[in-house]
């Protein structure tokens, strides 16, 4: 695996070399369990950048490190800031919105209190209610079922609840933990056109956890694989759709 | 009739304070899922702070204010130094820690202030009011007005500030609350310094009823857990309706139903939370325990 990484996976960087998160040699776990085992990654100002890989390679562990949720050894820079080992009401603060797996909804809240709280951090109450507006116009949906406990929403509004959420930081690096989980599959592509319009619209960028490799491989400019706790494959979308054994693992198919 | 609807005023008196103290306990349920037995002992040693001070001749009111905050601290401290360490714990290690609140603080009082019974001052004048063929004392009046006026405020923190949306979302989703920049630690100790102040409301409210001692307050957090059950563990409104509930049902029963009379009062809050736990679990108006997608 590390050959494989070493032949095809060293990460070239975003073209231009503008990194706007850095990721080096980044270790992660739970107690004893160690899960990341040295994640190098960069990812460029205003991509979209998906991570893909089996369950337990430890995806989700990399977005919760990199939010500041489990210690860490490594570095994480965001945007030439080092973010690394701070809490996560401090990463929070500089622009990270992280949509967990499960989407995190605040269920006997409502709809409305679940979005304000995405801007906790945030001063100016003016400015938070524009956002709401603006999230209203991405959103219409949640709109019309503001004063509703959050948990009554269906799968789907959750899912654009939680984004909305994240919006509410108005953040400058967005992070989604497989927001398909569970939804039909028109749903979720509905929800991905949303997102690319979001990191058109905004210039924010993107990093998504995505187990239906197709859709995530379509919006994003650039891919990563992990595998076990390492990046095994870097590249752009077309060069990581076209890896054979990408294909095979993940695409469900043979190139 | 009258004195049937006096009854239920002046057990509303009495279901106030037991409110209070249930509230307190639904708090820490709340934030940290955890029982506090020793919620009525932080309550009574509050209870000693104010009296402390009003020995010193400080006003009423002041002595009141000052010990409320005093509690709060308190509170935040506890939660800081005893209950942080064993957070996430099994759930034994955290009854068998707030259990060791309860006896220490039940001691430290008898070490400072003598297991010798005091008098409280009672903050309200002695009269009543007479209207309708009713007579209801200033006391009960007094205790329903600040106990209200408590409730009034925590509605207000919980429902109209940036802080008390911040506490609820803790409640009912700390990793979520985390993610959103929510500095959990933190609100963790606010509910518990919150709890700490509702508490000694209580404390203080009941004591001119009772003598002031270190066990001034088991009765009363049998009666509050009697009030939480009744209104769900999970819902602060649901433990200051059982509060009252609770206090109506025991005056009446004291009244009422001779055979019971004042000495088997006691085991009213007994009956009412067996009855509970065998015929709705979740209370009143507490969420059925149902696994969250
Ligand atoms: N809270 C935890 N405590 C201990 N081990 C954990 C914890 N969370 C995850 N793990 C372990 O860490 C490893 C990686 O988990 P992680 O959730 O990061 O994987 P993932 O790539 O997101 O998987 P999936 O695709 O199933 O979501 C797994 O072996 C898992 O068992
Ligand atoms: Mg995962």
């Amino acid at each position: 695996m590390n050959e494989r990484a070493g032949e095809r996976g060293a990460d070239p960087g975003p073209p231009g070399g503008d990194a706007f998160l850095t990721v080096t040699d980044l270790h992660a776990g739970y107690g004893e369990a160690r899960v990341l085992h040295g994640v190098n990654l960069t990812v460029g100002r205003g991509e979209i950048c998906a991570i893909l890989g089996p369950n337990g390679a430890g995806k989700t562990t990399l977005l919760r490190a990199l939010s500041g949720m489990v210690r860490v050894r490594g570095a994480v820079r965001l945007d030439g800031a080092d973010l690394t080992r701070r809490p996560p009401d401090a990463v929070a603060r500089r622009g990270v919105a992280h949509v967990p797996e499960g989407r995190g909804t605040f269920m006997p809240l409502t709809v409305e209190e679940n979005l304000r709280l995405g801007a906790f951090v945030r001063r100016g109450r003016g400015e938070v209610e524009a956002d709401l507006e603006r999230i209203h116009g991405y959103f219409p949906v949640l709109r019309e079922r503001l004063r509703q406990p959050a948990g009554s929403l269906s799968g789907g509004e959750q899912q654009m609840l939680a984004i909305g959420r994240a919006l509410m930081l108005r953040p400058r690096l967005l992070l989604l933990d497989e927001p398909s989980l569970g939804l039909a599959p028109i749903v979720t592509r509905e929800l991905f056109r949303i997102v690319q319009t979001i990191n058109e619209q905004e210039r924010t960028t993107v990093v998504v956890v995505e187990q239906n490799a197709h859709l995530a491989l379509d919006v994003a400019g650039r891919a990563h694989v992990l595998e076990t706790g390492r990046i095994v494959l870097s590249g752009s979308a077309e060069r990581i759709r076209a890896d054979e054994q990408v294909a095979q693992s993940y695409l469900g198919y043979r190139v | 009739m009258a004195g049937f609807l006096q009854q239920i005023i002046e057990g509303l008196g009495a279901g106030a304070i037991y409110a209070s103290l249930a509230l307190a306990l639904v708090l820490i349920y709340q934030f940290t899922g955890i029982v506090n037995f020793a919620q009525g002992e932080m309550a009574m040693f509050s209870t000693y702070i104010a009296w402390q001070f009003t020995a010193g001749g400080m006003p009423f009111w002041l002595a009141l204010v000052l010990t409320l905050a005093v509690s709060f601290a308190g509170g935040m401290l506890i939660e800081r130094v005893l209950i942080r360490p064993v957070e996430g714990a099994h759930e034994l290690t955290v009854v068998i820690v707030s259990v060791g609140l309860f006896i220490f603080v039940n001691a430290a009082a008898g070490w400072i202030w003598t297991f010798l019974i005091k008098d409280f001052p009672n903050p309200f004048p002695g009269g009543a009011i007479e209207a309708g063929g009713l007579t209801v004392g200033f006391s009960t009046l007094g205790i329903l007005l600040v106990v209200g006026a408590v409730m009034g405020l925590l509605y207000l923190l919980f429902q109209h500030t940036k802080i008390g949306l911040g506490m609820r979302a803790v409640a009912t989703n700390p990793e979520s609350a985390r993610l959103v920049g929510i500095r959990v630690g933190w609100t963790l100790a606010l509910g518990w310094g919150l709890a700490a102040t509702v508490g000694a409301v209580s404390g203080i409210l009941v004591a001119p009823l009772l003598f002031l001692e270190p066990n001034m307050m088991s009765g009363v957090l049998i009666y509050a857990f009697a009030a939480a059950t009744l209104g769900g563990f999970d819902s602060p409104a649901g433990a200051v309706a059982g509060g009252l509930i609770v206090g109506v049902a025991e005056t009446l029963a004291g009244a009422y139903a001779g055979f019971i009379g004042s000495d088997l009062k006691i085991g009213v809050p007994l009956v009412i939370i067996l009855g509970v736990l065998l015929v709705r679990p979740q209370g009143l108006f507490g969420r059925a325990a149902v696994e969250r997608v």
